[in-house]
């Protein structure tokens, strides 16, 4: 069954056939929610968010444009959102870190049985330093290399999903990349990441 | 090979699709070249990583997650409206409620309770407001 035919399906009642769009899509919207959050419970707490506030407006999805590339608009926005509210509270953050009041965040990335603390360290620093490097990107160009290094979108299907031309996306990964080279190289050396 | 077109072709030369030709030519550069050397390591530390986060999966309850919560929003009243309904809905509430005012103040205005009008004494009536003498007129005399 099609997307659109699923979403008739809804909009007539049908609100269990949502569950087919769900398994769909749900790992490319937490691909891209992991691609901003770099946290797998946020991400997955955002990706719950992205499908219900999919599902409260899906009478507004026209069928203009792919039910993927629509849910994708949603994801990144409900992630920028996401991020600027997470940063526009660092102080908070900071008292949060110092009173260890937050949840127990969990590993960004698989740590395998008996695996060395030094190694598990040099995994959380090496992970750090990326993301970090991707945060310190503007909005658009962080998007672009979300979409493109996350989701492996080619250039045409970003291009839709943020509404540029396929040329401006082209142009904007170049420069998230020139920009990631520079911050990370300026990083490197002093984290030594590499034994 | 200069090093603006290894780095350029860096990239593809990690995701192994470069000519044999062009892959040797930027082993070689690599080889020579401490700078585009580190560049390289870095951008391979980056994809690695990248790599590591796409690998994690979202929780298997997601789903279940996610439908419960819409069953739970139906429950509590929401349901998927057309977009005209969904502008009709709040100015029916509006009219409604302008109609209720309206219909209130009318109502009070035309009723009157029997104890409280007041009769007003026919001798009142009778007095001509323009025969009364002026109260400036009586105090300069």
């Amino acid at each position: 069954m099609t997307d659109t035919e699923i979403i008739n399906i809804i909009l007539q009642g049908g609100r269990n056939e949502y569950r087919t769009l769900v398994e769909r899509y749900q790992s490319m919207v937490f691909r891209t929610c992991m691609g901003f959050l770099h946290d797998k419970d946020d991400a997955n707490d955002l990706t719950q968010e992205v499908f219900i506030q999919a599902y409260q407006s899906l009478n507004k999805f026209k069928g203009d444009s792919a039910f993927s590339t629509w849910i994708y608009r949603i994801a990144v926005n409900a992630s920028l959102n996401s991020v600027r509210k997470n940063s526009s509270g660092p102080i908070l953050s900071r008292l949060d870190l110092l009173f260890n009041t937050g949840k127990e965040r969990e590993l960004s990335f698989p740590v395998y049985d008996a695996e060395d603390p030094e190694n598990i360290f040099i995994k959380l620093e090496k992970s750090k330093w990326i993301q970090n490097a991707l945060d310190s990107l503007p909005e658009n160009q962080r998007t672009a290399i979300v979409l493109s290094k996350y989701d492996d979108l080619s250039q045409k299907e970003i291009s839709k999903i943020m509404m540029i031309t396929e040329g401006a996306v082209e142009s904007l990964i170049q420069r998230a990349k020139a920009n990631l080279k520079v911050k990370l190289s300026s990083t490197y050396k002093k984290m030594r990441l590499i034994p | 090979m200069n090093c603006q077109l290894c780095q350029k072709e860096s990239d593809k030369y990690r995701e192994g699709k470069l000519s044999d030709d062009l892959r040797t030519k930027v082993e070689s550069h690599l080889q020579q070249c401490n700078e585009c050397a580190e560049s390289y390591r870095i951008q391979s530390i980056a994809e690695s990583i990248i790599y590591q986060e796409k690998a994690i999966s979202p929780d298997i309850n997601l789903t279940a997650r996610i439908m419960a919560r819409i069953e739970n929003l139906e429950d509590t009243g929401y349901k998927i409206s057309k977009p005209f309904i969904r502008v009709l809905q709040p100015a029916l509430i509006v009219a409604s409620m302008a109609a209720a005012i309206f219909i209130g103040v009318l109502i009070g205005n035309i009723y009157k309770p029997a104890g409280t009008v007041i009769s007003r004494p026919v001798e009142l009536s009778l007095i001509d407001d323009a025969t009364i003498e002026s109260v400036d007129i009586l105090s300069n005399e």
